[in-house]
């Protein structure tokens, strides 16, 4: 059934002079399904990792430990200043290879090339994370650190109990949005034939040159995608508000 | 919603221009070249003997831009060469940035179902495999199941995939597959049999790798191609590519280039001195 809805669909394109043909041959269909998935996979994951990597990142930049802050600042600056494509090709062109060197081959090396680019969004993500926590969390207002202290919290309960909540509500615009840039990053994926989406429609285009027809189904699932994660992001901040923080 | 009046004028106004430009461009694209004085014509700049930059002049030489010029020479105008890659380089024909593609774009149907291309050939190239001297690959078939490293875009990537049974893995260019293959990303790199042969002779760099299989895989001719429906250009352009056979020029300048083709050339060559051709 969903061949046939495939069939007539493809004729149809064609009468407009668009090519979809690949929808129809199950090898290049099949390898473009992957794509998706394989965005998916690396989205979820890389979502999960640079929040972990951004709120570690934020609580050592506001760490009165000056050596602690002054480090974290040194890697976000770092991570946020140089571009993505280049941290990417760094790792994975120079880095892979002096582990492979220093491990006597890469047949030993566990990282893939979907791990490489894992770890690079995550941690350059994680860094921009990392400055909107810190907004957040400077923006929690002293009286009320004070009053803390008056009452008998530690570093510690008032991180977590006080600080934390009240930072991840201020902060939580800003996060999504975030989310929503790292979600276009996994483009970056396709410089380093790691099979997400741009890399299998790259892999079909150059074959058959069809790439209006690609573009139009990339733009498609990317805006899809991105305004599913903005209904998120505002169904949590409705979740989340607090009185006297925007609700 | 009716359009107030003035912005329906103006809708026309710029209708009707456009629709004036498209018959403007209905002219030839010899009689528009010609009327010109140069050709633009796409290369690839993928590396020694087709196409490089030199580095003391910076200007680009090789095969196909010694071929490039000769070609725009003999319409009467000069070449203006703009450098092409293979995911791009079809765009840039259709949309007109280049009129003629000089890019070792291999013969196949489907191509030449949406652009045109000179009937003789210029050159033949298939793919030869890169791969570290202590690798134990011998043949095409022991890539089965392996991951060998193409450029996006690249003719190799189906039959390696079909034939094969390779997992193949698309680079954006030579360069970038190159660095995989060292990185050991990659058992092979599979790219133009001439491409790879200069890589690995006398460079100290590829000293651990070699070219482990004496076939090519897809040989195939590579043609000009041009856009589609561009039929005085076509016909004019295989007279001059029929006449550089004949003359020897194309032997004479794969020789100059260090381009090997395993004697496709001559055999034109041989074939156009005796009128079969």
């Amino acid at each position: 059934m969903i061949t046939s809805v495939l069939t007539q669909f493809v004729a149809l394109a064609r009468s407009a002079g668009l090519n979809f043909g690949f929808l129809i041959e199950s090898y290049e269909r099949g390898v473009w399904l992957h794509g998706i998935v394989v965005t998916l996979e690396l989205s979820g994951l890389a979502a999960i990792a640079s929040l972990a990597a951004g709120l570690a990142l934020a609580l050592a930049a506001t760490s009165p430990r000056r050596w602690l802050s002054g480090a974290a600042r040194a890697l976000i600056g770092l991570t946020r200043n140089t571009p993505t494509l280049v941290q990417l090709y760094c790792a994975f062109l120079v880095l892979n290879s002096l582990i492979n060197d220093a491990i006597g081959g890469a047949q030993h090396n566990p990282l893939t090339p979907f791990a490489w680019v894992l770890i690079v969004i995550a941690i350059h993500i994680g860094a921009f994370h990392a400055e909107s926590l810190r907004a957040g969390l400077e923006a929690v207002p002293k009286p009320t650190l004070e009053a803390a202290a008056a009452l008998g919290f530690g570093p510690r309960p008032t991180l977590l109990l006080i600080r934390l909540p009240l930072a991840l509500r201020t902060a939580l615009p800003s996060l999504t949005n975030n989310m929503i840039n790292l979600i276009k990053l996994t483009s970056i994926g396709s410089a380093i034939a790691v099979g997400e989406v741009t890399y299998a429609s790259i892999m079909i285009w150059s074959q058959h040159d069809n790439v209006v027809e690609l573009m139009i189904l990339i733009l498609a699932l990317f805006s899809g995608l991105n305004m599913l994660v903005d209904r998120l992001g505002r169904r949590i901040e409705t979740w989340l508000g607090t009185p006297g923080y925007g609700l | 919603m009716t359009l107030p009046r003035k912005s329906a004028c103006r809708l026309f106004l710029l209708l009707g221009l456009a629709l004036a430009t498209q018959g403007a461009a209905a002219q030839s694209t010899l009689d528009r070249i010609q009327a010109k004085g140069s050709v633009a014509i796409g290369v690839m700049l993928s590396g020694p003997p087709y196409g490089t930059i030199d580095p003391n002049d910076r200007q680009p030489f090789g095969y196909n831009i010694d071929l490039a010029r000769e070609l725009a020479r003999r319409l009467g105008t000069t070449a203006s060469l703009v450098e092409v890659t293979p995911p791009n380089r079809v765009q840039f024909l259709q949309q007109g940035k280049v009129d003629v593609l000089i890019a070792n774009m291999q013969w196949s149907a489907e191509r030449a179902e949406i652009l045109d291309f000179v009937p003789t050939a210029y050159d033949e190239t298939g793919g030869a495999p890169v791969t570290r001297r202590d690798s134990p690959i011998r043949r095409w078939e022991d890539l089965r199941g392996q991951t060998v490293c193409v450029s996006q875009g690249s003719s190799y990537a189906k039959p390696l995939t079909e034939l094969y049974g390779a997992q193949v893995a698309g680079y954006p260019g030579m360069a970038e597959s190159l660095l995989a293959l060292k990185g050991g990303n990659c058992v092979a790199a599979v790219h133009d049999g001439a491409l790879v042969r200069h890589v690995v002779t006398d460079n100290p760099e590829w000293a651990d790798y070699t070219i482990p299989i004496g076939t090519q895989i897809a040989a195939s001719p590579s043609v000009i191609w041009l856009r589609k429906g561009d039929a005085a250009l076509r016909q004019a352009l295989d007279a001059i590519v029929r006449n550089l056979h004949r003359s020897g020029w194309l032997v004479e300048h794969a020789r100059q280039s260090h381009l090997a083709t395993d004697g496709f050339l001559d055999r034109l060559h041989d074939q156009a001195l005796a009128g079969q051709l």
